[in-house]
């Protein structure tokens, strides 16, 4: 069983605060779904998570805070960070892709299981993937890691809604299969479907806190917390 | 300003002058002999603080620089030219010119790595030809003929020095010009300086040309100083050791430039009478240079910035409750008056990253004297509609054009002096520039009031104040002021609010709003925040995957339901169905 | 004609030279992404520790692996302080500092060895291994281009077969993305600056009896060297191999000529202006700014 907890997280990018004291949990088995807007601070979240930028405030993994270490050190703790943005290793066919990241005792079968889709393109570029299928080998070569805990940021960029909710069933397989995830997207319905904790973004703070089924139920509010008004979100600011 | 140029360059004159009237009256033969070194070497290092240290291009050829400028003062020493040693000088650093600027030839298109082996194999290759060619008058023993005036040390050290301070003083004057702050630019961001219609050619090649003319000079001087002069004087070691102790202090600062002659010349002497090897001084060069670079900051700004701390220590908190100013509006002036109708036209606009197709077939309008926003998912082509507007793309389909007329086949420069103008997503202002020169840089020709009342108007800090002491977030706004100050037919802001906090969002949505009324300029606005957009803009267009999904205004667009799909996702019934 | 080629083939073992010191300074940039100034100085230190040890009566089977495992720890020691300090910054800001080490470290290795004084450098390899068109070709020469040859075609295999390759091609390719999934980036890069380390000091040991030897001569050889790199672009190993030793053959035949004979130090420069102005014809911003 394992705990992901962030407490009073602050990651400043180039001077500026963009994310602004934000508390989260992820447990094994579970999907947290981060949401929001552009610029809310999503990104720099994860990134202060994973330790590619610096962050203030506590990252417990398993009640240790590994907040002080660096990137490299937390990804060997079980800590993986699938970014935003497709990152293959783009001169590597799919399969050397899949074998760098392989952890002792993990086998290719693991990734090609979530994703068969792979299979036949195992000899081919990364760079000559689709988006779709480059999306899906690095939540694959995350997988063969063996992580803990797997961060995964806004994989649905630019890619058909059809492959959007492949990739959405897979995670909640992840997950299912004990896996911790923490899945920041932009487009709520689909995350919500599958995710077990909603926490919804706005300029750097948490603006909502709870189940994802009671958010997906009112969408009034969604929109509120996405596309606001001026009097509801002054209020909310207050 | 030209007030505060002069006012640096009387201090720099009257601080060096002070400076050299105590060594002359204090110091012994010996030690004035040690100081010309010191101000020669001094000389040599503002040359590489320009291109290296101001414009960031590495240049390890200095020294080769200084020897065409001290190889020409000696031939026309042996030819006898008519004109003397002041001419002669003079001829030499204009001789180095050509040569600065054929070397800076191929920064004109990258800098940085390719420029660092360039200038080395002309290090090199100088080194083989002075080799071969050898110094007028060197094999002959025929010595540089100083003029009259100046023939004692005593009276070289003061031509050295008048040289110096005419070189700082000139110096200080052309930092603080427009040109010098495109150099800075330049070293920051190449593209943010075209943007602001800066031709970065220009300014490469002209840093490149005036710091191989001063190199050029002081090659001349040294000529005089030493009489005789061999290869080794300037060969390809000389260069790496002046780049060195230029990294390490700072070269680029008129204090930096001294303190580096003072090692260069000093040290060994140090090390001589300590009964030490001389060459150890280049080994403390070399750990001071890479101390310097991982820290990101000289010896030069280490010792400014104890200075003022030790000096706010003594003075009891001084101006810093200032007087409660009564705050009377300044006027704006005029708004520009531009061309009615529409200011710019995106038709047709399709652009290609490899397989990808980012834009297919976008258009858009933007009348003249409205904000028009332009909002979408991300990855939807925002940016890229801006990069392609601006001139910041290698290719594109379909067309663009302002006031009617294509930009097609311009560059960005001139893309931007034609008044297409835009800001960046991150802020690339110069952090060595003053909120004020940033104003001018991005609006030339500007007025002294006119800028304090832009700055105030978007509540930025003071012209005076630097960019390196200013937040982050102030430095968006100030972005945002210095495009709209030169009041161009056509603004494009790329996320302003970008880390604004949510009031301050708010608050700029305002003042966007109000642009085209109070300067005169359309906006093309990219923003997420949907209760700015309200606020700013008169029309939005809605991108998602390259494609114009939406267009209209604001309420009608952001509560129609393909919008809202391209925002939040498919509803999951639909994938179910 | 013939005497033309007798200087092209006088100038194999330095193109030799040229092509291992060029296939390094790639090797270097494609794996840790430093245009490293201090690749020959590092190297000479190698080799100056061997003519040290030889000097003073230990035997050369003794020496040479010796000043081998020296270079690699000189090239250790400059990997610490990239890895260490710079490992985020600019490709510029890294070239900055390898250009300021390397005055650091000739300071260093001219006090050490006593500048211009001479040395008995062993030949390692000595003898001549053929003639053609009337010259000797020695079999330092034929080493030198054997070592380079081999060097290219072992990182190749290497980079392509091995989980190392694997992990090395990775972090050259991404960085950030190889941190992230947990590979041992530094200790990576460090073992690339060894085996650079290594590598460079026994070709210079090689070359060493044909060159000016002094320390400092051959620290700058570090020029050609970064020219047949750019000719690779700083990507191709094989072109970087192809064009050191063109560059070598050019120096060969503007030798061979009276009137350029002594200005053939310049090539380089001339190699490097004409490389970059055709390299870089459709460049026209600094794209990373």
């Amino acid at each position: 069983m394992t705990e992901l907890t962030i407490k009073q997280l602050v990651v400043a990018r180039g001077g500026i605060p963009v994310v602004r004291g934000i508390d989260l949990t992820v447990r094994s088995g579970e999907i947290s779904v981060v949401l929001g807007s552009n610029g809310a601070g999503k990104t720099t979240s994860l990134e202060g998570i994973s330790g590619i930028i610096p962050a203030k405030g506590a990252i417990l993994l398993d009640g240790e805070d590994i907040s002080g270490q660096a990137a490299g050190i937390r990804a060997r703790r079980g800590l993986r960070h699938v970014e935003q943005g497709r990152t293959v290793f783009p001169e590597m066919t799919t399969e050397e892709n899949l074998k760098v990241a392989l952890a002792p005792g993990a086998s290719l079968d693991e990734a090609y299981g979530l994703f068969p889709e792979l299979v036949q393109r195992r000899d081919i570029k990364s760079a000559m993937l689709s988006g779709g299928e480059q999306q899906m080998l690095v939540i694959a070569r995350a997988l063969v890691g063996r992580p803990k805990v797997i961060l995964i940021d806004e994989m649905s960029s630019g890619l058909a809604p059809v492959i959007v909710s492949r990739l959405m069933e897979a995670v909640r397989k992840l997950a299912d299969g004990g896996m911790a995830v923490l899945l920041v997207e932009q487009f709520a319905n689909l995350a919500l479907g599958v995710g077990n904790r909603a926490y919804v973004l706005r300029r750097g703070a948490v603006v909502y806190n709870g189940g994802c089924e009671a958010l997906l139920k009112d969408p009034a509010r969604l929109h509120h917390l996405y596309l606001g008004d001026v009097a509801d979100s002054v209020a909310m600011h207050a | 300003m030209k007030h505060a140029s002069l006012k640096a360059a009387l201090r720099t004159a009257l601080t060096l002058g002070i400076l050299a009237v105590l060594i002359y009256a204090f110091l012994p033969k010996y030690w004035i002999f040690l100081v010309t070194a010191i101000f020669i070497t001094g000389i040599a290092l503002q040359s590489l603080g320009l291109v290296t240290g101001r414009t960031g291009m590495i240049s390890l050829c200095q020294m080769s620089f200084a020897g065409v400028g001290a190889w020409v003062t000696g031939y026309l020493n042996v030819a006898e030219a008519p004109g003397g040693l002041i001419l002669w000088i003079v001829l030499g650093g204009l001789a180095a010119v050509p040569v600065g600027v054929v070397i800076g030839l191929p920064a004109l298109r990258l800098r940085g790595i390719n420029l660092a082996i360039v200038t080395l194999g002309f290090a090199a290759a100088f080194d083989t030809v002075l080799a071969t060619i050898t110094f007028p008058g060197q094999t002959a023993f025929i010595q540089v003929v100083r003029p009259s005036w100046f023939e004692s040390d005593g009276g070289y050290f003061a031509l050295v020095m008048i040289v110096y301070v005419a070189i700082a003083v000139a110096l200080e004057f052309v930092n603080r010009s427009r040109l010098g702050a495109s150099w800075l630019a330049v070293r920051h961001s190449e593209r943010a300086a075209a943007a602001h219609g800066v031709s970065v050619p220009m300014a490469k090649l002209s840093a490149f040309a005036i710091s191989a003319f001063i190199s050029g000079v002081s090659g001349g001087l040294l000529a005089g100083y030493l009489g005789t002069l061999v290869a080794e004087n300037f060969n390809m070691m000389q260069s790496l050791a002046l780049f060195a102790v230029a990294s390490m202090v700072g070269a680029h600062f008129t204090l930096g430039a001294v303190a580096g002659g003072a090692m260069i010349t000093l040290f060994p002497e140090l090390l001589r009478r300590l009964g030490l090897p001389q060459d150890i001084g280049n080994v403390f060069f070399a750990v001071g240079a890479v101390q310097a670079m991982s820290t990101g900051e000289t010896i030069s700004e280490t010792w400014v910035r104890l200075g003022s701390k030790l000096a706010s220590r003594f003075r009891r908190k001084p101006a810093a409750v200032a007087e409660p100013e009564v705050k009377t509006a300044r006027p704006l002036g005029t708004p520009a008056v531009h061309q009615p109708g529409v200011a710019l036209e995106v038709s047709g606009l399709t652009v290609r990253y490899g397989n990808v197709l980012a834009l297919d077939k976008v258009s858009l309008k933007v009348p003249s004297r409205t904000v028009v926003g332009l909002i979408g998912p991300n990855g939807a082509g925002k940016s890229t509609t801006v990069d392609a507007i601006a001139g910041f793309l290698p290719r594109y389909e379909g067309s663009v054009s302002l006031n009617g007329g294509p930009l097609e086949g311009l560059l960005a420069t001139e893309r931007a002096r034609l008044g297409v103008r835009r800001t960046w997503q991150t802020t690339r202002i110069a952090p060595e520039l003053t909120v004020g020169d940033y104003i001018r840089l991005a609006a030339p020709g500007i007025r002294p009031a006119e800028i304090e009342a832009v700055l105030e108007w978007f509540d930025c800090p003071v012209p005076e104040a630097a960019i390196a002491s200013v937040d982050a977030g102030s430095r968006r706004l100030i972005d945002v002021a210095g495009v709209v100050a030169a009041r161009p037919p056509v603004l494009l802001l790329d996320e302003p609010a970008a880390g604004q906090s949510y009031a301050e969002a708010l608050k700029l949505g305002d003042r966007i709003a109000s642009i085209p009324e109070v300067f005169g300029s359309a906006v093309l606005l990219i923003e997420h925040d949907m209760d700015l957009v309200r606020k700013a803009c008169s029309d939005i267009t809605v991108f998602d995957f390259g494609r114009v999904i939406a267009n209209g205004a604001p309420q009608t667009v952001l509560s129609s339901p393909i919008v809202q799909k391209a925002y939040m996702g498919v509803e999951l019934e639909e994938q179910v169905a | 004609m013939n005497s033309l080629l007798t200087s092209a083939v006088a100038g194999l073992s330095a193109g030799g030279a040229y092509a291992i010191l060029g296939v390094c300074a790639i090797f270097t940039y494609r794996l840790v992404a430093v245009v490293n100034f201090t690749g020959a100085a590092i190297g000479a230190t190698g080799t100056f520790v061997m003519v040290a040890l030889y000097e003073s009566g230990v035997p050369l089977a003794l020496a040479v692996p010796v000043g081998i495992v020296a270079g690699a720890l000189a090239a250790l020691a400059v990997g610490l302080v990239m890895a260490t300090w710079f490992s985020g910054a600019a490709a510029s800001t890294k070239a900055a500092v390898t250009a300021a080490l390397l005055v650091g470290i000739i300071a260093v290795g001219l006090r050490l060895t006593g500048g211009q004084h001479p040395h008995n450098f062993p030949d390692l390899i000595p003898g001549s291994a053929f003639r053609l068109a009337g010259v000797e070709v020695t079999w330092a020469a034929v080493v030198t281009i054997a070592i380079s040859v081999l060097f290219t075609f072992i990182t190749e295999q290497f980079l392509a077969r091995t989980q190392t390759g694997l992990e090395l091609r990775a972090l050259s390719q991404r960085p950030m993305a190889a941190e992230l999934i947990g590979i041992r980036v530094k200790l990576l890069a460090l073992s690339v600056w060894a085996v650079m380390g290594a590598v460079t000091a026994f070709a210079l040991m090689v070359i060493a009896p044909q060159r000016a030897p002094d320390f400092m001569s051959l620290s700058l050889l570090v020029v050609p060297a970064l020219a047949a790199a750019l000719i690779g672009a700083f990507a191709s190993f094989r072109a970087a191999l192809a064009g050191g030793m063109a560059i070598g053959i050019i120096e060969g035949l503007a030798s061979g000529l009276d009137t350029f004979s002594q200005y053939r130090g310049a090539i380089p420069f001339l190699v490097i202006l004409a490389v970059l102005m055709w390299s870089q014809r459709g460049a026209r911003f600094d794209e990373a700014r």
